[in-house]
């Protein structure tokens, strides 16, 4: 879209101001205003630096919050700044023989004055020269059709054709390699928590030559978005000299809600490299244990779990997020909150949100938007700052407007109303009942009878107290989603990581707690069966194993499969605060198993054994690994409320 | 020496103000020379426009041949950018040092300051 004169765009700022409750017109308004109009010069242009302009007036909006509702002037005046800019717009108009300022020259006129919020803004998110943007900007031309080059896909035999690629990714993908004239993609890589799709693929060159492999993952905007200035501040300093890099900017077309970005990988006479979700069920036990504790480990322990410090913290702040959100309410507009009603607000109570029901009027305070669902006219809020992936206390919002009303993440909602439709518990119970079960639901215990172990403490009634107590465990870089899914076998059986969207500082134990939860999924309960029965006898197994023992008559292959985890146990042991003080991980199990029950990507099977699992999590914390009795002052109250 | 501080975001955007203490621009006490930043009049700055600017919130001050800004106990707070992460402002407690150039935010708006001889 050419030439869009400046009185259009001036009248997408006001609008812009008025949504943000700023009641003027500055150079930020003027700037979102260039950003919405799809196809304009300014998105173009954040696009060539892989930011989507969504994702640039979402950091604007951020960084300049929104407006009391007061207002204390008339009408929607102009800046200072955009009165500069203005006259220098006019300037370089003037000097090109117009009498009309059009978008190129307002963009020219900012880069020139340079002290706007949007250019510190942009600047923050990487763009640091200016001169050579401004370069772009005078000379970029924009072609009015858009100029889709056509890239051959492929698709090698390892690709289940079941599962194609819809229109939106192959769009993403095209653009991705819109340098080469065909590629191939090779297999699909097993997605994890994140729901993203992981693919292998092949560019192929004008003479046919192929380059190196890379993995591509396609996800939402926002998430690759965020996941590329993860891996510039967390990761990138942090890797092994072997492993999968994020290279390329990412790839963000305006006219998609999807964006891409690949990892580069290095990989031997041209083999498309393999995760280890694929590999499993080819190497034998023996070997997948070697390699988990002499490869895996050390490649990326050094720089990461082995860096760790000590670390005390409430349960909530590392857990809460893997549960469901604890509200789901709908919207209630321009109605007083009655007077009994419940207030949410930190520190949340949540012996009150139990009581809650269905219909009830809740109003939340200064909780922060962390995501915004357009389509299904929803947002999330959480407790914390920004987008961090470990922010507690989720609750979603439904029945929003947004021509209305706009809501941007990283926003502190002061006040929002709504009547309850879901709690967290009932969510829970529902995700239970699914799985048809042979015992009550509501009942405290839920009946084992294996080996001894006659019941274990039914975990979504029994979770909640864990929240509050304290854990003496360390902080390290943790991957944040460590799945076989994402571990990749490179060239002489090298260790690899890909997905680096949850990689943050947390709690050093609970990559290990996750990546033992999708074992016990990928590659125990599919040689177990599928009954509460088959879930329980494991359960037998996973208790033995808990105490150290070496459980006896256990059918193969289940028993070398098993054998896997008493490694994997045998690397937790390098990273436990404490020799030998196991609490901090059965925590990070009892999560880390009531997320798997949620999902429904996990088997039957897999999530009747999370059911279990959560249960005799809680019993081992209740029975054998209760801290000792010369509790220093620090543990005292560990598990009091508890 | 005179001052310019320039204000970044918000309502007023772009305005810069002049100080000149031989104009008996601030309040002066030998070598010390302050500056205050508030939503009432009486403030040498005065940002009447920002609701969450308390009335006599911060100061700008010259002492030991450098700038300090000090907090006065506002509602609100004032801020300045963060290295590690721009979407969330550092809180001052008390008096800091600040460098020309510096952004610093009062309230909701963001100034800096400049010296011109």
């Amino acid at each position: 879209m050419p030439n869009i004169p400046y009185r259009d765009i001036l009248i997408g700022a006001r609008q812009e101001a008025f949504r943000m409750r700023h009641f003027f017109v500055g150079v930020e308004h003027l700037f979102i205003a260039l950003l919405e109009i799809r196809g304009s010069l300014t998105a173009k242009l954040m696009q060539e630096y892989g930011l989507a302009p969504e994702y640039v007036i979402d950091a604007i909006r951020r960084k300049m919050g929104k407006g009391s509702k007061q207002r204390l002037w008339a009408g929607i005046p102009n800046t200072p700044r955009v009165k500069v800019l203005e006259n220098i717009a006019y300037d370089i108009a003037l000097e090109a023989g117009r009498d009309e300022v059009y978008e190129r020259d307002l963009l020219v006129a900012m880069l020139d004055e340079r002290d706007s919020v949007p250019l510190r803004v942009i600047y923050a998110l990487g763009i640091t020269d200016f001169d050579v943007l401004r370069n772009m900007a005078q000379n970029y031309t924009i072609n009015s059709e858009t100029q889709q080059t056509y890239v051959k896909v492929d698709f090698g035999t390892g690709f289940n054709r079941d599962e194609m690629l819809n229109k939106d990714q192959l769009f993403v993908l095209r653009r991705m390699f819109a340098d080469y004239p065909q590629i191939r993609v090779e297999h699909r890589l097993t997605g994890g928590y994140s729901q993203a799709t992981l693919l292998v693929v092949t560019p192929i060159r004008p003479d046919q030559q192929e380059d190196a492999t890379v993995a591509v993952k396609i996800h939402q905007v926002d998430s690759i978005l965020d996941e590329a200035q993860r891996y510039e501040s967390h990761v990138k300093a942090k890797l092994p000299p072997m492993t999968a890099r994020i290279e390329d900017k990412p790839t963000a077309p305006d006219s998609s809600d999807l964006a891409g970005i690949k990892y580069t990988l290095i990989t031997q006479d041209n083999q498309p490299p393999r995760d280890l979700r694929a590999i499993l069920n080819e190497w034998e036990a023996g070997k997948l244990s070697q390699w988990l504790k002499e490869t895996f480990f050390p490649t990326f322990g050094r720089m990461w779990w082995s860096q760790n410090r000590e670390f005390r913290f409430q349960v909530w702040r590392e857990y809460d997020w893997l549960l469901p959100p604890i509200l789901t309410l709908e919207l209630v507009k321009d109605k007083p909150l009655p007077p009994n009603a419940y207030v949410l607000r930190m520190p949340v109570k949540r012996a009150k949100l139990n009581r809650l029901d269905f219909g009830d009027m809740v109003a939340v305070e200064n909780f922060v938007v962390q995501k915004v669902y357009a389509e299904r006219h929803a947002i999330q809020l959480a407790v914390g700052q920004g987008t961090d992936s470990a922010s507690a206390y989720k609750i979603e919002i439904r029945g929003i407007d947004f021509n209305t009303d706009t809501y941007y993440r990283g926003e502190v909602v002061e006040n929002i109303i709504g009547t309850v439709w879901q709690t967290r518990g009932q969510q829970l119970m529902n995700a239970v009942r699914a799985l048809i079960p042979d015992f009550d639901a509501h009942n405290e215990k839920i009946p084992v009878n294996v080996d001894g172990l006659e019941k274990v403490p039914n975990p979504i009634l029994m979770y909640e107290g864990l929240l509050d107590s304290f854990v003496n465990g360390t902080s390290a870089t943790i991957h944040g989603d460590l799945h076989p899914g994402n571990i990749m076998i490179g060239p002489k059986e090298s260790a690899f990581l890909i997905d680096f969207a949850h990689t943050r500082e947390g709690h050093t134990i609970f990559d290990w707690a996750t990546l033992e939860i999708s074992l016990l999924n990928d590659y125990i309960m599919p040689y177990a069966g599928e009954s509460w029965n088959d879930a329980r006898r494991v359960i037998g197994y996973l208790q033995k194993l808990n105490g150290g023992e070496i459980p006896a008559d256990i059918p193969e292959p289940l028993n070398s499969h098993i054998a896997v985890l008493r490694s994997l146990r045998d690397i937790v042991r390098k990273c436990l605060a404490n020799e030998n003080q196991w609490s901090e991980y059965y925590i990070a199990l009892t999560f880390c198993s009531l997320r798997a029950l949620t999902w429904e990507t996990v088997s039957l099977a897999g999530r009747r054994l999370m059911v279990l699992v959560g249960g005799l999590s809680i019993h081992e914390l209740r029975t054998r690994f209760r801290p000792s009795d010369d509790n220093t002052e620090d543990t005292e109250d560990t598990y009091r409320s508890f | 020496m005179k001052l310019n501080v320039m204000i970044m975001s918000g309502f007023e955007d772009g305005a810069t103000l002049t100080y000149d203490p031989s104009q008996g621009d601030g309040q002066q006490r030998g070598e010390i020379w302050q500056i205050s930043i508030g939503r009432k009049e009486e403030n040498d700055l005065c940002l009447r426009n920002d609701t969450y600017v308390s009335r006599l919130h911060a100061n700008i001050i010259w002492k030991n041949s450098r700038w300090w800004l000090e907090d006065c106990d506002s509602t609100n707070g004032t801020f300045i950018e963060n290295a590690t992460n721009f979407f969330d402002d550092q809180p001052i407690k008390g008096t800091i040092g600040i460098e020309e150039e510096q952004l610093f935010r009062v309230g909701r708006t963001w100034l800096r300051i400049q010296v011109i001889e």
